[in-house]
């Protein structure tokens, strides 16, 4: 396998079985030298299995990948001493990762980063849940690696804690290649530049995040309420406009019916649509479009 | 280099452990069982006139340390790899520059150290003796040697079976039933009447080894035996950690 320069980390063809399960099949991906990419997918999807591959953790049953540099690892759990002082953890992490680097400054710069310098010398086990997910990810940087991987870093945090996680990530963007994975979509939309959706351990799609919504956005979803609307229109519909799909609901007090549009088109077809419901036969009462976010991409992918 | 990885590692271990009250617990249940041990085989020497003091004190003190240390070394190693395993450190270990084996052995000799800290509480027992004219300093000297042999034979199998739970418990008890189950093996053995078979199999525990010692004999094989016994479980602890991998 071939290394390129302005790849971090190149995935082909990796496997991982467990007797009886298959955690990851055939997937591939790679993730930019630079860039924020985001690891997407139901729990259980193998997005665990992956990184703790990618760190060496365990071996891949087959496939292969490359990792173009060191890697920081923050895992699920973040792995952390509950008896030691936030610097003296810091410090025993450094000089069993990086014996050669054996300077206080690269723990204290560390902690500045992270903003642990108030606590160093506080128990770990002392910490609330926020601040110990920030020991973890200041344990994934001490030995300054290109690369980081972290395992869903906002999981089980308050609000408050997660926007310091991401403020966090985004100032380590300009200086290392980041490969998280997460459930918050939100953070992925405000976060990344790359994303990679697995389900089932299997790729669903991975790519540059705009592309995959520029991709989104030529499929429209129109949502529209409606006083009269049977087969006949639909027939009627379908043939005119050339639609995806028509699906229509009769509420229960049989007053309105509710329509569900899908389409591959450009926007001009919403005029058209709203005029052709707006009919006296049809009587067009409320008519929207669903944006296709990623929460939309997600709910369609993994189904 | 090599050592000097480990050095951090059992740094870290030792401090730890200090911090803990286990270690002060163990101890001083340690302490309080020897020191009454010590004085009732001191009280009994007075009626044994015709027995010498290591006859009367030394050496059954000796026999019955050994024999406390196969209940405190599974209580001691426990928590070895269990713990770290439990709150997933274990990994960050494993992902180091650290090789496995350089984490067994410095997991082993922070154990060891922690041993060595309860034993230094009986030196009193010869020093109060050295009052009274005692002056066989050779054959404490072999059984502390012995103690040290066995004790270290002992945690070998505490770590390894701390590498196969996350559950201290599980893992004491198993180390426990390992230890005492090899012990009981040469009463079942002797019950069979065949010699060679008895004799191979009393080889095989670490009992049998310790009686030299504590008699102020240091057999070569005894040696032997204790190097191989440590390198065996060494290397089954190494296995066990390797396996996390698959």
């Amino acid at each position: 396998m071939e290394l390129r320069s302005d790849i971090a980390i190149d995935i082909k063809n990796l496997s991982k079985s467990y007797p009886g399960r298959v955690a990851l099949s055939d997937i591939s991906f790679s993730v930019k030298k630079g860039s924020v990419h985001g690891f997407l997918g139901p729990n259980g999807a193998g997005k665990s299995t992956t990184m703790k591959i990618l760190s060496g953790l365990i071996r891949e049953s087959s496939g292969e990948f490359i990792v173009n540099g060191k890697i920081g690892f923050l895992p699920e759990h973040p792995p952390l001493y509950p008896n030691m002082s936030v610097q003296d953890y810091l410090q025993f992490v450094l000089a069993i990762y990086s014996p050669h680097q054996q300077n206080k400054q690269s723990v204290i710069d560390v902690m500045e980063k992270t903003g642990l310098s108030h606590v160093a010398d506080r128990l770990i086990g002392n910490l609330s849940k926020g601040y110990q997910q920030r020991v973890g990810i200041a344990q994934a940087l001490v030995h300054s690696p290109e690369i980081i991987i972290l395992d869903e870093p906002t999981v089980g945090l308050d609000p408050a804690a997660i926007a310091d996680i991401r403020t966090l990530i985004t100032k380590l963007k300009k200086d290392h290649t980041i490969l998280f994975s997460t459930h918050q979509l939100h953070d992925v939309e405000l976060l990344c530049s790359d994303i990679t959706l697995i389900n089932h351990g299997k790729i669903v799609v991975s790519g540059p995040l705009e592309t995959i919504l520029e991709n989104l956005k030529t499929r429209m979803t129109i949502h529209a309420r409606v006083v009269n609307f049977g087969e006949a229109e639909k027939k009627k519909m379908m043939s005119q406009f050339h639609l995806e799909s028509v699906d229509f609901t009769n509420d229960q007090e049989k007053k309105n019916v509710f329509l569900k549009i899908t389409a591959n088109a450009p926007d001009s077809l919403k005029k058209e649509l709203s005029h052709f419901l707006a009919a006296d036969s049809i009587g067009l009462l409320e008519f929207g479009e669903v944006r296709l976010d990623l929460e939309e991409l997600f709910k369609q992918m993994i189904h | 280099m090599y050592i000097k990885q480990i050095k951090v590692l059992v740094k870290k271990e030792l401090k730890d452990s200090f911090l803990s009250p286990l270690i002060y617990i163990l101890t001083g249940l340690f302490c309080f069982m020897m020191g009454w041990l010590f004085f009732n085989y001191l009280m009994q020497a007075k009626t044994l006139t015709t027995a010498t003091m290591t006859q009367a004190v030394i050496t059954p003190i000796f026999g019955n340390m050994n024999f406390i240390f196969v209940f405190l070394c599974p209580l001691l190693t426990m928590r070895t790899f269990a713990e770290e395993r439990k709150q997933s450190t274990l990994d960050l270990l494993l992902r180091s520059r650290l090789s496995e084996m350089q984490i067994i052995i410095g997991k082993f000799i922070s154990n060891a150290v922690l041993i060595l800290f309860m034993l230094s509480f009986t030196f009193i027992f010869p020093l109060i003796l050295a009052f009274s004219g005692y002056s066989d300093w050779g054959v404490v000297g072999s059984s502390y040697l012995g103690v040290l042999l066995s004790v270290m034979a002992y945690l070998s199998v505490g770590l390894f079976c701390s590498s196969l739970t996350d559950n201290q418990i599980v893992a004491s008890l198993l180390t426990f039933c390992i230890l005492l189950g090899s012990m009981l093996m040469v009463i079942t053995v002797n019950a069979t009447n065949n010699y060679l078979l008895a004799l191979i199999v009393q080889y095989l525990t670490v009992p049998f080894h310790y009686e030299g010692f504590v008699k102020g004999v240091v057999h070569s094989y005894s040696l032997v035996y204790f190097a191989s016994y440590l390198a065996f479980f060494f290397l089954l602890t190494l296995k066990s950690l390797q396996s996390r991998k698959w």
